[in-house]
């Protein structure tokens, strides 16, 4: 048997298949997010068991997660990114405390115990200026893919001060930067540390180690680094950044299989 | 008369309505169906979900024709006190003297939400220089320009010092647009210091002798101008008699909190306690009548805890929340993200506190103002919240920040360190503006990330 589990995020949908012990991620795929969530989420599943084989009727059971987990109309059930990403954190690095996943739309910072179980969680409230969105604003304003920023960043060696508070804001912080003549990697670097600081302000007091990093802008090269600065703690990225919230839902589609017998 | 405890829409009120009556439902006067003040403008009903008694029918009618009776008071010859910035004090004193109705200006910041931002209120607030960066009580500036909703008062009372900072910039501002206010002062509540006179206050803060002397000078300005006003002494006798019938209403309140908050199975929803424990500090302009609403609502609230009926499902996970929602509709929110609400601590914890009957009744009311929350040290609150955390025996706490209150900002974080570090629970802040219908996907899944948090600490 074969349980899925679908990440609807802001930017991109994920999908898990893993296998009936749980231990074997059997396929993996993701795609742009749209306007018609579930249909999306539909054909990228029906596309990831036909590239890989897989009998629609061995897929024991379907878990949506993520910012558009209720239009997931194929899926048996939802649960929250909050907890799918704490189970598959759980299932790639046991002894991780504190998860920063940072998304296109939102950033988290959960607080695992000892178990691994949700001790307490904070996201970001209505302003972007922790997520994704503010690297995909400066690349725009940039005319550069967001996929570029990380190497940009990495060459400066005077990370320019914007503001951390309001991605509409810091905008026009960056149009007055480069007007002043700014390097375009001074400024990316900048971006990438109020990000961190947004992280560090919505974190508290309290970041409990083994810290790892999820989410797509883990994927983009410097920010953990720039996390770590921020927290002034060694900061990992998942084995699997995009795909934590995808795994932690396929495993809990088992789990759930499990318990409810199917 | 009344069946399972549901939650209902509108137009499902409407179809429940016509059954009650046609079985025979007495109503008091400001009864009738709730769609009709859809027709007023409360057009943020037709989105919000009811408790399906008669006892939360009156209640909601109750609350949305406080306007129609403020203007028959008037006209009836009695004078209008406005109380701003006062979580259950100055509306004692007022209701002793049966020819004055007091009333709760500030309660205009949840017009941009009922009536879904068509009044435009906050943009004639925002043409008087107090925007967004203020707490959305500035609609009641709106509503003082347009006297659409209340009646201008014939005497107007503001608590000033240690109250909110942005309500004081909004009443200063009032007071320029040619309102007189009475200010009366309130200090920063503190700790006796070695030597001086400690006094213990109704919920349990302690505060000097001196403060208590001082505050009760200051209600005793207003006190004269009550009189004034009304034309009549207020004795001791009578403001005993006053304390005493408020003291009914808080005593009602305690018991329908506490049924609601412990009952295996929650008697009455989340948004109709809001509403009822709002009574407590204004009594939307009718102290009798919220006595009798309240007894309505704690009879039904009691058939159904006894009867071990309620509207939410036996696992629902236990939250406490702390501060009161610009937007009514988050209350249906939590409910259906599944938490229950099992305590609240909506600013004036207070106000639910009897009034001392022991003491003079001046220094019971300095007694009871100084005990308002919001007036000393938020660890003082705070200490009080996980106090109340631990009675109730909540899973999870929601702190909700209003935009733009600046007590929010400042006590929010401390409220949930500290019930981080005392209880271990898990803690969600949120902010709720007057609508959230935008943020509605976000806010939902952070209430059921809570939800699921709580529970899966069950199993642990």
């Amino acid at each position: 048997m074969i349980y899925a589990g679908i990440d609807a995020g802001s930017r991109a949908i994920k999908i898990v298949l893993i296998d009936a012990d749980g231990s074997r991620i059997v396929a993996k795929a993701h795609a742009d997010q749209g306007i018609e969530q579930g249909r999306l989420a539909c054909e990228l599943f029906e596309k990831t068991l036909a590239e890989n084989g897989i009998p629609r009727s061995d897929v024991g059971r379907i878990l949506a997660t993520g910012y558009g987990r209720n239009a997931i109309e194929i899926a048996d059930t939802t649960i929250t990114e909050i907890t799918c990403h704490a189970v598959g954190v759980r299932h790639l690095v046991p002894e991780v405390r504190t998860i920063i996943d940072i998304g296109g739309q939102d950033s988290k910072l959960v607080r695992l115990d000892a178990n691994g179980k949700v001790r307490d969680f904070a996201m970001n409230d209505r302003c972007a200026a922790g997520t994704g969105r503010f690297l995909e604003v400066v690349a725009s304003r940039l005319g550069i893919p967001v996929g570029e920023l990380g190497a940009m960043a990495s060459r400066s060696s005077s990370p320019a001060a914007i503001s951390s508070m309001c991605v509409v804001f810091a905008e026009t912080e960056i149009i007055g930067l480069l007007s002043c003549g700014r390097a375009a990697e001074d400024i990316v670097a900048g971006v990438q540390n109020a990000i961190a600081s947004r992280i560090v302000a919505m974190a508290g007091r309290s970041v409990e180690p083994p810290i790892l990093f999820t989410g797509g802008v883990a994927r983009i090269k410097g920010m953990e680094t720039a996390l770590q600065t921020a927290l002034g703690r060694p900061v990992a990225i998942s084995p699997e950044p995009q795909m934590t919230g995808a795994l932690g839902a396929a495993l809990l589609a088992r789990r759930q299989s499990d318990s409810m017998n199917l | 008369m009344t069946g399972e405890p549901r939650q209902i829409n509108l137009d499902q009120w409407d179809r429940e309505y016509a059954r009650l009556r046609a079985a025979g439902m007495a109503e008091p006067i400001y009864g009738g169906p709730l769609s009709r003040h859809v027709a007023d403008g409360d057009t943020r009903l037709l989105k919000l979900r009811y408790d399906n008694s008669p006892a939360a029918l009156r209640l909601w009618n109750f609350l949305l024709t406080e306007e129609d009776r403020l203007l028959a008071a008037r006209d009836s010859g009695k004078k209008l006190v406005g109380a701003m910035k006062d979580l259950g004090t100055v509306p004692v004193m007022a209701y002793s003297l049966d020819n004055l109705v007091s009333f709760y200006p500030d309660g205009a910041w949840w017009i941009p939400c009922v009536m879904e931002l068509n009044t435009g209120l906050l943009q004639i607030a925002d043409s008087l220089g107090i925007d967004e960066s203020f707490c959305p009580v500035r609609a009641m500036l709106g509503a003082f320009v347009t006297e659409a909703h209340f009646p201008l008062p014939d005497l107007l009372t503001c608590s000033v010092g240690a109250t909110c900072d942005d309500f004081s910039a909004i009443a200063q501002r009032l007071n320029g647009l040619g309102h007189p206010i009475l200010w009366w002062e309130i200090p920063h509540r503190r700790q006796p210091e070695p030597g001086e006179q400690a006094v213990t206050l109704p919920g349990g803060f302690s505060a000097p002798g001196s403060q208590i002397e001082f505050v009760r000078s200051e209600l005793l300005r207003v006190k004269i101008a009550l009189e004034e006003l009304a034309g009549r002494s207020l004795d001791d006798e009578t403001l005993v008699a006053g304390i005493l019938k408020a003291n009914v209403v808080r005593d009602l309140l305690a018991h329908l909190r506490h049924l609601a908050f412990t009952a295996p199975l929650c008697p009455m929803p989340a948004l109709e306690m809001l509403i009822a424990e709002m009574l407590a500090i204004h009594f939307c302009s009718d102290q009798d009548e919220t006595i009798l609403v309240l007894t309505n609502l704690l009879a039904e609230v009691t058939r159904r805890a006894a009867a071990g009926t309620g509207h939410l499902a036996a696992d629902a996970a236990r939250v406490f929340w702390v501060n009161p929602v610009a937007d009514l509709r988050a209350m249906n929110l939590l409910e259906d993200c599944g938490g229950r609400m099992c305590g609240t601590e909506y600013l004036f914890a207070h106000a639910l506190d009897p009034i001392p009957t022991t003491i003079p009744p001046m220094e019971a009311l300095a007694q009871m103002a100084l005990a308002d929350p919001m007036v000393g040290s938020a660890f003082d609150r705070a200490a009080r919240i996980v106090a109340d955390i631990r009675r109730f025996r909540a899973e999870a706490v929601i702190v909700s920040r209003i935009p733009g209150a600046s007590h929010c900002a400042l006590e929010g974080e401390i409220i949930a360190r500290m019930v981080r570090e005392e209880c271990g629970l898990p803690v969600l802040e949120i902010e709720v503006p007057s609508i959230t219908d935008a943020t509605q996907a976000t806010l939902c899944t952070r209430l059921e990330a809570l939800v699921e948090t709580a529970k899966d600490r069950r199993e642990r």
